[in-house]
């Protein structure tokens, strides 16, 4: 039954459960084995190689175009090493994140589409930080992959207000985001701004996700900027979606902030088509039976 | 290969002129005189072989443009980025169009 206001953001996302999901064992482990005065690249290995599922789909991801290394790894000791502790544990945590949402239904956003479009902004975030020589660059992979959580949030706590949303912008023609604002008063980025926040994550990021749509409203310009090309490249590549009909428009001012030359669209597109499928592996292919899906 | 510029040695001395067809023997010549780089005239069809956009039929080029053109949010009021993008993007489905099925 709708109710006759919109629910409030932080309403919506009070709601949300703070899990990990099925990784918050392994998580725990390796946190712990943080703490620890002991702890050394073996030990970290041997918490995640508790999870096979984890380990394989790591060491395919280690393997992959996305990293590019020479050599192959074959342990994830090796894979800890050259990734990083902390680049692994965000990949773990961003991942569960979107995992908690497995149940939305499919009516208006088919759930693997979106994962092929996160995936595919944060690869391409990841790519344009390269390029610009920003440090970090791994931080904007993460970004990328969670620029559009807020809708997964409409769509699990407010679905009856998230129809009217897909019908007023089918019916009118409308960008998926201002459609949000005109029937409740806010967007999707919003949203995820309000459940990063409470989940404390890092204000940068905050940001990055926050303003993807507008990033000259940003403090941290340049990480939403790195978001917002980055959706805009992938919506007109047609890799997944998250719902919008529409290539969002693009901020010229964005690009010139990067300042990178016209001629890197190409490159980054092509890298972007040569990774794509790797990562979809690594995280989406061969899940486990029912009752036990998971992504990396 | 027809040279597009005169080619000349160091001293100006002019070693082949511009429209005439190189052949091995004479590429040869030339680099005994130390030329290392000529201007040739662009082969069309070698052109055109390398242009996705150019291999496709018009109908299915036009439909393909009027169909990419419809997911961009006011196409009209591209600035220069948006407008490499959709280039860029037309290149990119013009070439998985023409690739052979697995």
């Amino acid at each position: 039954m709708i109710t006759s206001h919109p629910p409030s953001i932080k309403a919506m996302v009070q709601a949300v459960p703070r899990s990990l999901g099925s990784y918050g064992p392994v998580l725990q482990e390796i946190e712990q084995a943080l703490q620890s005065p002991q702890c050394n690249l073996s030990t970290i290995g041997d918490a995640i190689q508790k999870d096979p599922d984890l380990t394989a789909r790591l060491l395919r991801l280690a393997n992959s175009p996305f990293f590019g290394f020479a050599n192959r790894l074959s342990t994830v000791a090796e894979a800890v090493s050259l990734l990083g502790i902390q680049q692994i544990q965000d990949m773990i945590v961003a991942s569960s994140v979107l995992e908690q949402f497995k149940g939305v239904p499919d009516k208006f956003v088919n759930k693997d589409s979106f994962w092929r479009h996160s995936l595919a902004v944060g690869i391409t975030a990841r790519l344009l930080a390269m390029e610009r020589r920003l440090p970090k660059p791994d931080k904007f992979f993460v970004a990328g992959l969670l620029h559009d959580v807020g809708r997964l949030v409409l769509l699990s706590q407010a679905a009856e207000w998230a129809q009217t949303v897909f019908e007023l912008y089918q019916r009118e023609r409308l960008l998926l985001r201002e459609a949000e604002k005109r029937v409740l008063g806010y967007d999707h980025q919003q949203i995820a701004s309000e459940l990063l926040q409470s989940w404390s994550y890092p204000p940068v990021l905050v940001q990055a996700v926050a303003f993807h749509h507008t990033p000259g409203q940003s403090v941290a310009r340049m990480e939403a900027a790195v978001v917002h090309i980055a959706d805009h490249l992938v919506n007109a590549m047609g890799i997944g979606s998250s719902g919008e009909q529409f290539i969002p428009p693009l901020e010229d001012k964005a690009w010139s902030l990067l300042g990178l030359e016209l001629e890197t669209l190409t490159k980054i597109v092509e890298a972007v088509d040569e990774q794509i499928l790797a990562v979809e592996e690594a995280f989406l292919k061969n899940d486990p039976p029912a009752g036990h899906e998971r992504k990396l | 290969m027809v040279v597009a510029r005169d080619i000349k040695n160091i001293d100006g001395m002019l070693l082949a002129p511009s429209g005439c067809e190189l052949t091995e023997r004479q590429i040869n010549i030339l680099q005994a005189w130390g030329v290392t780089e000529v201007e040739v005239e662009a082969d069309d069809k070698l052109a055109q072989a390398h242009d996705p956009l150019a291999q496709l039929p018009p109908e299915v080029l036009g439909r393909m443009t009027a169909d990419l053109r419809a997911r961009f949010w006011k196409p009209d009021e591209f600035g220069p980025v948006p407008a490499e993008i959709f280039k860029l993007m037309l290149l990119r489905q013009a070439r998985h169009s023409l690739r052979p099925l697995a």
